[in-house]
């Protein structure tokens, strides 16, 4: 289902899960950071993002962290072992693409 | 935080499907807000930018929802193997869609043309169709309205279509007809309330006891008057109007039982109106109408009759004829009287039958071009598309599923475009909507309603259907895998045939709607161009009605007047003053009048006369001109003088038409002893009744002759004088602080109502066919470059073998005039062939006006030369190689 290469979105999703668990608007912070605020994820499509990679098995619904304050609301996400699987793959696509490019036109 | 924020978000939330709402809505709110307030700290407002993100985001999330809850819901239905058809069809329409959209994208300047074509015809269409619906198609708003009937009394005789009800016959018609479950006469009045403050004028309704029964109104508080209250002994008691009984009490329930000071009387409270009672009229106080059955004071009722069930007007129409010319032995003035009956809408907004009839037919028009544009330029992407078709249909793709797939293209663009003009064309028609409310009785409204989608939604599918399906079965008719080039050369020759008709159909309904808004502009103009005969500039109207019970005799109300009347023109910038029983545009009072040694008339042919008390100065503060002898001087009317009259210039015409000078000679009323007055004066004919009305016979007599007790009164100023409106009041004041004054307007304002809604329709029509003009030549301008792209080839053959730059250029100006040319004689000929409809709107223009047929012609072909001009001019630059190794 998920395509080669995958979407933006999915790819930083998945990288600000590498670290450790998020709720929504946490990675909506971390994607932020990550792409030095070039990529916000709006909430609808945010959740869709959720959804889509959670049903392919990349991420998996955790319980909030104790050290958090708890809001039912709220729903963190993990990395799953396939997922970061998959990040480490497309982060090696990606690479290999950037060489290519840097063989023709150094930048 | 932000409550708003977060309503506003829950309303978009709205748009994704119910299950994924339950499911994910609270963590999509949280996670709106977090983003709310981190875009807050960082922005520091919330302005369009954030808005129209979360909008775009929560629109594309719902689209993506929905389309994919269709598609499990099919993969569903078709795992179970249940209605496997149905499963098909939608994930089969899913795809449509997801394709045609495609389509779209790629070609995007297409799409847009063809949203705005749709969207420019379905506004005028909403938006007119919005005013349609609330004057002709609302149902009102009482208990079965279908039955409930207009009453009224006709005379033609006296050349008046409504007299009002006199109380004898009606007394009779209730009594003996057999048609009606019941009927009531009201009369509108109104009065000067005392009490706390100021003097308020209130408006009221004097009604039988049976009004309740035949609207069907429950009294919100207390109940209706009894036959008993509806008596001239019966005690004095009043229902309020819901309105007036929250402002002035403020909905306070206590105010049953307790007593209005009106006129000087008390009159006890006994009951509060619902709002349903307001359509019938405009009154804030009810009253029992409390006639004598014997009193005859004349046809000035208004009536209402509600039908048995399953009742018609015309056996309701028969069975009072019946009755009403049974009275006659006793009752001879029912030869000349008749019962008038029609449905309540039919008697309102009858005369505005013809001028919406007229605007939703060029709305319609307007929204035909605009389809036959779009399908023009489908036509001619279905021609490009050509090859991809062919192939498709070689590859095996049924032709119903290729159809099915071009008309979801169509019906994409048209509900887009169809969204778009609705919310355009409500937007637009707000205004016009705030206009018209209070040119019409107040159960008509404007207000949206399932009628009104109901119409959009066919609107749309039509017009999706009547665009898209030509072009849509054009293309899957065409051969498998027709190889590019084949046969192109004969087939494009149909295709420009076909195209030509379009564009010749345009022409005509363009002109002929054309010509339409030309005459209805041409005729609004020429009325207001109308010389009124009195003065519009500068001049303030109001009136005061003096209470009887204060001013019990005529002495009173005549030393009141001239008083007032001489405080009045004091007042700085003051030029002219008058009181007088009605001004020019504002009330009438009819009477009889026959003049001594006259031919004899037969009764059955004597029109109603305009009669007018007026004081001394009228003449000169209304500018009315005298043609012969003398206005109105102080002795007139006076104790000892001979009374006297003045006449206008149609009365002459009407009554003295032995040509004899009509100054010195005496008319009056009927009557042996009524008194002989002199004339001495005839006016100048003036528009009293509006400037597209006929003027009546008129007379004016000196107030002093014929006192009032309720009047207006006009004051001209300077053109440079601020309104006297405010000294006016306090001059009111200071001679009797208890007296309101009321009806505030300036003669221009009352002018230009009266002229508003032919203005309007005028105008109204003019626009949608200018725009229609602009539709048809668009159409024109683009089966011209249409033709000339096709005929390159030909055309660079022609320029080699020698023909000239000029020649193509001219031939192809003269293909294309000759398609206007055969559509502008259409218009033109149905035009003058809808002449008769026509003239329904015009007053001062004959339907066949020869300058409007010429302007509209002239216009049309000079901006059909220009669509001509650049196609020809690319035409004529053809490079002849080029064009030759183009093939």
């Amino acid at each position: 289902m998920i395509p080669r290469p995958m979407k933006p979105q999915w790819f930083h999703i998945l990288l600000a899960l590498g670290g450790r668990e998020l709720h929504g608007y946490g990675i909506q912070r971390a994607v932020l950071d990550q792409t030095d605020d070039e990529m916000r994820l709006w909430p609808a499509m945010l959740y869709r993002s959720l959804a889509t990679l959670e049903e392919e098995g990349l991420i998996a619904r955790a319980d909030a962290p104790a050290d958090e304050p708890d809001d039912e609301r709220r729903q963190y996400y993990r990395i799953t072992p396939a997922g970061r699987l998959r990040l480490r793959e497309e982060t090696r696509l990606l690479a290999r693409w950037v060489d290519a490019a840097r063989d023709v036109e150094p930048i | 935080m932000s409550d708003r924020g977060l309503r506003a978000y829950r309303r978009l939330l709205r748009l994704f499907p119910a299950r994924y709402r339950t499911e994910h809505g609270r963590a999509l709110e949280r996670l709106f807000l977090d983003t709310y307030a981190a875009w807050g700290r960082e922005r520091g407002r919330h302005g369009a930018a954030f808005w129209l993100r979360v909008a775009w985001d929560a629109l594309r999330g719902a689209a993506a929802e929905w389309l994919t809850t269709a598609r499990e819901s099919s993969h569903a239905r078709a795992s179970t193997g249940m209605r496997k058809e149905v499963a098909e069809m939608i994930s089969s329409l899913v795809g449509d869609v997801r394709f045609a959209l495609r389509q779209l994208a790629r070609r995007p300047g297409l799409g847009v043309t063809v949203v705005v074509l749709m969207a420019l015809g379905v506004a005028g269409n909403t938006a007119m169709f919005r005013i349609y619906n609330g004057l002709f198609l609302r149902p009102l708003p009482f208990a079965e309205p279908e039955r409930l009937v207009d009453l009224d009394e006709t005379a033609p005789a006296w050349d008046l279509e409504y007299v009002g009800i006199a109380y004898p016959d009606f007394v009779e018609w209730r009594a003996a007809n057999r048609t009606f479950e019941s009927m009531a006469v009201f009369t509108e009045g109104g009065g000067n309330l005392a009490g706390d403050g100021p003097p308020e004028r209130v408006g009221y309704v004097s009604a039988t006891h049976d009004l309740d029964d035949v609207l069907g109104l429950e009294p919100r508080l207390g109940r209706f008057f009894t036959a008993e209250e509806d008596h001239p002994d019966g005690p004095r008691v009043a229902l309020l109007s819901g309105a007036f009984w929250e402002r002035r009490f403020a909905a306070d329930p206590a105010v049953l039982g307790s007593t209005l000071a009106l006129d000087g009387r008390a009159v006890e409270i006994i009951g509060v109106l619902p709002p349903a009672a307001d359509f019938v009229a405009e009154a804030d106080i009810w009253f029992p109408l409390r006639e004598r059955r014997e009193s005859d004071s004349g046809w000035y009722l208004s009536g209402v009759g509600r039908l048995r069930e399953g009742g018609t007007l015309e056996a309701a129409r028969e069975d009072l004829l019946a009755v009403h010319k049974g009275m006659l032995p006793d009752r001879g003035v029912n030869e000349v009287t008749s019962p008038i009956l029609a449905s309540m809408r039919d008697r309102h907004l009858g005369a505005y039958r013809t001028s919406s009839a007229f605007i939703m037919g060029a709305v319609g028009i307007v929204l035909l071009l605009a389809c036959a544009n779009i399908a023009g330029l489908l036509f001619a992407r279905s021609i490009a598309r050509g090859p991809e078709i062919g192939i498709r249909l070689a590859m095996g793709a049924p032709r119903p599923r290729l159809v099915r797939q071009l008309l979801t293209e169509s019906a994409l663009l048209a509900v887009v475009g169809a969204a778009v003009g609705a919310v355009l064309g409500v937007w637009a028609s707000d205004r016009l909507v705030a206009r018209l409310a209070e040119q019409f009785p107040r159960w008509v409204t404007f207000d949206l309603d399932g009628r009104l989608v109901a119409f959009t939604v066919l609107l749309t599918a039509g017009s999706a259907l009547l665009f898209g399906l030509a072009p849509a079965l054009h293309a899957a008719r065409q051969p498998a895998a027709s190889l590019a080039g084949a046969g192109r050369s004969t087939s494009s020759f149909r295709h420009r045939r076909d195209l030509s008709l379009l564009v010749s159909g345009q022409v005509a309904l363009a002109l002929g709607l054309l010509v339409v808004g030309g005459l209805s502009t041409l005729d609004a103009y020429r009325v207001s161009r109308v010389e009124p005969g009195f003065a519009t500039e500068s001049v303030t109207t109001y009136r005061v009605q003096l209470p009887t019970a204060r001013y019990t005799d005529d002495a009173a109300r005549i030393a009141f007047v001239e008083s007032y009347l001489d405080r009045l023109r004091a007042l700085p910038g003051v030029e002219g003053a008058t009181i007088a029983s009605s001004l020019p545009l504002l009330g009438h009072w009819g009477w009889f009048y026959y003049v001594e040694d006259a031919p004899e008339r037969s009764d059955d042919s004597n029109p109603v006369v305009l009669m007018r008390s007026v004081t001394p100065g009228y003449f000169d503060a209304m500018q009315v001109e005298l043609v012969r002898g003398r206005a109105f001087d102080q002795r007139d009317g006076r104790e000892g003088t001979p009374p006297v009259v003045i006449v206008n210039e149609t009365f002459v015409r009407t009554h003295m038409s032995d040509g004899k000078d009509p100054i010195g000679r005496l008319i009056h009323t009927g009557g042996d002893d009524d008194p002989r007055l002199t004339v001495i004066g005839v006016s100048r004919d003036i528009k009293h009744y509006g400037l597209d009305e006929p003027m009546r016979p008129g007379v004016y007599q000196p107030l002093r002759q014929v006192p009032l007790d309720g009047f207006f009164v006009a004051l001209r100023t300077s053109p440079s004088a601020p309104s006297p409106l405010a000294e006016a009041r306090a001059v009111t004041a200071e001679l009797d602080p208890e007296l309101p004054i009321y009806a505030d307007r300036t003669m221009k304002t009352v002018l230009e109502r009266s002229l508003w809604a032919r203005r309007a329709t005028s105008w109204l029509i003019a626009a949608f066919s200018g725009v229609a003009l602009l539709l048809a030549v668009a159409g024109l301008y683009g089966v011209i470059s249409y033709a000339v792209s096709q005929r390159t080839r030909e055309i660079g053959l022609r320029m080699a073998l020698g023909a000239r730059a000029e020649q193509v250029h001219r031939q192809v100006v003269r293909e294309g005039l000759l398609v206007v040319a055969v559509g502008a004689i259409v218009g033109l000929l149905a035009a003058l062939a809808m002449g008769g409809v026509v003239s329904g709107l015009l007053v001062q223009v004959s339907p066949t006006e020869p300058v409007v047929y010429v302007a509209v012609t002239l216009l049309l072909v000079a901006v059909a030369s220009a669509a001509n001009y650049l196609p020809a001019r690319r035409a004529a630059a053809t490079d002849p190689m080029g064009a030759l190794r183009g093939e």
